[in-house]
């Protein structure tokens, strides 16, 4: 099990939602923790601050609804911006992964 | 940007947002709940491990309101409710506060405002911003007005020549002239000439029928019009629209009335006098007979405003306006060369870049910044007896985890609102203060002047003003609360909390800063009190001073000659034999210069003396041989000038005594020689050698403050129309009475625009009331610190004693006797006293110093009157008057603690 590395945890929210759609901070959280496979032991209430960010630049957008077990929650989506967001720190992650994997693979 | 935005809408809707974002977690919650339930977990526990798994509800709605908003506004917000609920806890505190910084900020923003409005704020005219005006250094290096002088040839060649300028308009100074108005009544009004385009190429339109035409300035003496300004057609035409159209006759021209000036039209300055009225240039002859102004090209008459074309750059425009000037030196050379031209940016002030100007203004910046001083000492003091009593508050709020920081800002929070509250006062204070000020010196000038001559009046505050304030009120809330916070938010926890380990324990600390409070206050007020000391009694001796002359019973003599200047001098020497026939007038002479009423000085150059080459700055006048008589300066040495010699203009002079002593000293003066030049307006000729042939008295014609450091008398002109001094008499009203029926029985126009005024009433009431006016803001000034420094010595004494009750209450027990104890007390109050009394009377010869410095100008004044710089009455008698004072605040608070029963005194707190 690992932390969340700082920074990451925006780009983990907007992915979930570009895959899940709508959903609330509680579906969120779980999502994130069930793809990481449970590597990740998310402390559920750090993704707040993550989302207040994200709403603040616009790139995710908030309603209130009603879930599945019929209570009252807020829900979250992905906007215009936040998809075009999305796509450029998902390059820019993948590049700098990409130089951190070659670096570590260089043999000593 | 979006951030920032959402940022600034949350500070409003904060309450709101943390309901929203209290559903929103509780959901969150209920949701894991749920799913632990379902996992097989207790009800309890399935919610435990909820908020277990989201890290805690407090610290997530914590950190979500911190990335919310801004913290530190809120926190602002936050500090600044609880800042008022504190002031508003302590109204007596509060009050005291506000008014003490009212007072020390009151000051400083009304000396702002006066230097404001004459050195900072635009002229009113359209894009004052962009109005420059033409400035000429001189060769000889020659300081003032004069290099803002320019000829009317000269502004001609510059206004067909240059390329760089829209337009060019030219002024002249303020000519007083004998106006007679169509209500029959006669007066002195000042006037200037202006070019067509002055009005409008300012932006200024008339407020009441128009400005000038172009083509009544082309034509010398074509078209007598004339545009009054507002004050004039308000006091004397009482706002009547009529006046329009009507004639006032100035000298032997009737003047027709185009125009009223805007009221907010207080003229472009230099000097600030408002003038009564303006005409064209081309009526100067009508407006200045036997003058020409026209066509000499030395003879500098005009002030010149330009406004450089878009584009130009204020440094293209200086660079072609000084070559055109070259040529103009080139086409008439003269003595003393212009070297360069310059521009600067058009205020009321000459010369506000002039080192000496700043000088002056930075020293009364200064003063008042001590009396400001004195207040924030005072408030420093107040503040950390206060934050003292409230230890056990703030030790309490760090206890329960308050940062230091978070701490000091509160405190600061408060400290700056009582600045700001205090600010606001103290600029309301000044509005007051400048109006009172102001009305009152007008009153003063009234007398002499009449109320034609209206000094520039717009004093009312403008957005300069407003944050000059407002920065000196939140600088002095810094200043008098950082020190206090600092301290205080230093507690030790234990010992805050135990709260009785303060009286003993931490007073040795404090009481250093305390103490130097107090030395700083104590060594500001004696400062300013010596001063204002030294003129008041220099003031009390200017209203006794005696001149040297007869003020009383000697009167000027003026009336309309009319314009034709043959004729007018005929008619000046037909009344001055007249006059002198008449038995109530004792002797009549003319004059170059009227004692007080300006002076005239110039370089003095003589080889004929031991050090053989003597170079110094003198005043000088023309006066004929009656001069002496009429006045009543003895001739000491040597004898007056001959009619003969008047008439031929012979190069001979009587000097003043001190004028003897500087350039001979122990020798005999007479037939000794010296060198001027020769000076015509305000050009210079070839230098001329005079022979000393008599010595006069010395007495005071510049200033009523000190006998003229050097003067000599020379002929007057032959044939030139001077000023008249008459002496009476007996009763002066008899006299005067047959004065008038003389003057009329040889010519019937002079009655109506005869003026007679003695020495007393004129020139010399000026004099005194600036004395009066410089010793009495002196005095309000010395008076204010002196009773701000006794409320800070009471205030801190009070919680000395206070504090001590215990130690005293001891003391006594012990055996100690009321008179120990008094002493003690006493002695510790004053050991500062002490300390800053020495300080401030080191200071106070430091100013006094500088006071002399002004006197290397043979015209300046000398403010302390001849009052030794070192009086030892002024300065003994007010530092014993301030220690007086002080022992006073401290006696009382320690007379009050030696009443106290020892016991009650033990079990106090």
């Amino acid at each position: 099990m690992s932390e969340v590395l700082q920074g990451t945890l925006d780009l983990m929210v907007l992915k979930t939602l570009d895959t899940m759609g709508t959903l609330h901070g509680y579906g969120i959280a779980r999502r994130i923790e069930q793809v990481s496979e449970d590597c990740i032991q998310l402390n559920q209430g750090t993704i707040y601050p993550s989302l207040l960010r994200l709403e603040q630049k616009g790139w995710i957008s908030s309603k209130w609804g009603v879930s599945e077990n019929n209570r009252k929650a807020k829900f979250y989506s992905l906007t215009r911006a936040g998809q075009k967001q999305l796509v450029r720190e998902a390059e820019s992650w993948q590049k700098i992964s990409g130089v951190i994997g070659r670096l570590l693979a260089s043999p000593k | 940007m979006r951030t920032l935005l959402s940022k600034i809408r949350a500070i409003f809707s904060k309450q709101r947002l943390d309901d929203d974002f209290n559903t929103e977690l509780e959901a969150h919650i209920a949701m894991l709940t749920d799913e632990n339930l379902r996992r097989g977990f207790s009800p309890d526990e399935a919610r435990r491990a909820a908020i277990l798994a989201i890290g805690g509800v407090t610290r997530v709605k914590e950190e979500r309101r911190e990335g919310r908003s801004f913290t530190v506004i809120e926190a602002f917000f936050k500090d600044l409710r609880y800042a008022v609920r504190m002031l508003l806890k302590n109204p007596g505190f509060t009050l005291v506060a506000v008014i003490t910084l009212a007072l020390g900020i009151g000051v400083n923003t009304t000396l702002f405002t006066a230097f404001n409005a004459v050195a900072l704020k635009p002229l009113p005219v359209r894009d004052p911003y962009n109005v420059v005006r033409l400035e000429r250094w001189f060769e000889n290096g020659n300081h003032g007005d004069v290099q803002y002088a320019f000829s009317y040839p000269e502004y001609v060649h510059f206004n067909q020549q240059n390329q760089a300028f829209s337009s060019l308009t030219a002024v002249s100074w303020p000519e007083p002239v004998l106006a007679a108005l169509a209500s029959g009544s006669t007066e002195t009004l000042h006037a200037r000439l202006v070019s067509a385009n002055y009005f409008p190429d300012l932006g200024v339109t008339a407020f009441l029928g128009r400005t000038f035409l172009p083509e009544e300035d082309q034509i010398p003496g074509a078209h007598p019009v004339m545009m009054l300004s507002y004050a004039l057609w308000r006091d004397r035409f009482h706002s009547d629209p009529n006046a329009l159209g009507q004639i006032i006759k100035v000298n032997d021209t009737s003047f027709t009335i185009v125009g009223v000036a805007p009221e907010e039209f207080i003229g472009t300055g230099i000097p600030s006098i408002v003038p009564d009225f303006w005409t064209p240039i081309m009526m100067q002859a009508q407006l200045t007979p036997g003058q020409n102004w026209l066509d000499n090209p030395l003879d500098q008459r005009f002030q010149i405003l330009a406004r450089p074309k878009p584009g130009i750059s204020v440094k293209q425009a200086q660079a072609e306006i000084a070559g055109l000037q070259q040529r103009f030196t080139q086409l008439h050379p003269s003595r003393n060369r212009t070297l360069t031209v310059t521009l600067e940016l058009a205020h009321y002030l000459p010369n506000t870049n002039d080192p000496r100007f700043q000088v002056i203004v930075g020293l009364m910046m200064i003063v008042v910044g001590m009396v400001l001083f004195i207040a924030c000492a005072n408030l420093a003091n107040m503040l950390l007896a206060r934050s003292a009593a409230r230890r056990k508050e703030l030790t309490v709020r760090l206890a329960l985890g308050a940062g230091r920081s978070r701490l000091i800002r509160q405190l600061l929070t408060e400290s700056t609102l009582i600045a700001v509250l205090g600010g606001i006062s103290g600029l309301f204070l000044s509005i007051w203060a400048s109006k009172v000020l102001w009305l009152a010196i007008q009153q003063w000038l009234q007398g002499p002047f009449g109320p034609g001559a209206a000094f520039l009046v717009s004093l009312s505050p403008d957005s300069r003003v407003f944050t000059y304030t407002l920065l000196i009120s939140i600088a002095t809330g810094i200043l008098f609360g950082l020190s206090p916070a600092l301290r205080f938010s230093r507690v030790d926890l234990t010992s805050g909390l135990k709260d009785e380990a303060t009286a003993f324990g931490q007073r040795l600390d404090r009481s250093r800063l305390r103490s130097f409070l107090i030395a700083g206050q104590i060594a500001t007020s004696l400062m300013l009190l010596i001063t204002a000391g030294l003129l008041v009694r220099g003031l009390v001796r200017s209203q006794a001073v005696d001149p040297g002359y007869e003020t009383r019973s000697v009167y000027l003599v003026s009336f309309n000659y009319g314009s034709d200047a043959a004729k007018a001098l005929a008619i000046q020497r037909r009344a001055i034999d007249r006059l002198r026939e008449l038995p109530q007038v004792r002797s009549v002479t003319l004059t170059g210069g009227i004692p007080m009423a300006g002076t005239t000085s110039q370089e003095v150059q003589s080889d004929d003396t031991r050090s053989k080459s003597f170079s110094s700055d003198t005043l000088l006048a023309r006066v004929a041989p009656q001069y002496f008589e009429t006045l009543g300066i003895p001739l000491l040495n040597g004898r007056n000038f001959t009619p003969q010699e008047m008439d031929r203009g012979a190069p001979v002079a009587i000097i003043s005594e001190l004028t003897a002593r500087q350039m001979w000293p122990d020798e005999n003066p007479l037939g000794r020689h010296f060198k001027l030049q020769d000076r015509v307006g305000r050009t210079t000729g070839p230098w001329v050698q005079y022979d000393v042939i008599g010595v006069a008295k010395s007495v005071r014609t510049a200033n009523l403050s000190r006998l003229d450091p050097m003067m000599l008398y020379l002929p007057i002109r032959p044939a030139s129309l001077e000023n008249i001094l008459m002496r009476t008499e007996g009763d002066p009203k008899i006299a005067l009475a047959a004065v008038r029926s003389t003057l009329e029985s040889i010519d019937r126009n002079i009655p109506p625009s005869l003026q007679l005024i003695s020495l007393e009433q004129g020139p010399l009431h000026f004099e005194k009331v600036q004395a009066r006016i410089w010793a009495m803001s002196a005095m309000s000034l010395a008076v204010l610190a002196l009773a701000l420094a006794t409320v800070g010595i009471y205030g801190v004494m009070s919680y000395l004693v206070s504090q001590q009750t215990r130690e005293i209450g001891i003391l006594m027990a012990l055996g100690a006797t009321a008179r120990d104890v008094l002493r003690s007390v006493i002695l510790q109050g004053l050991r500062p006293v002490f300390i800053g009394s020495v300080f401030g009377l080191a200071g106070a010869v430091a100013i006094t110093s500088l006071l002399r410095a002004t006197l290397i100008f043979a015209s300046s004044p000398d403010f302390l009157y001849g009052v030794r710089m070192f009086d030892p009455v002024t300065f003994l008698g007010l530092s014993a008057l301030l220690a007086l004072v002080a022992l006073l605040a401290s006696a009382i608070p320690a007379w009050r603690a030696i009443k106290v029963d020892p016991m009650i005194a033990l079990r106090y707190e």
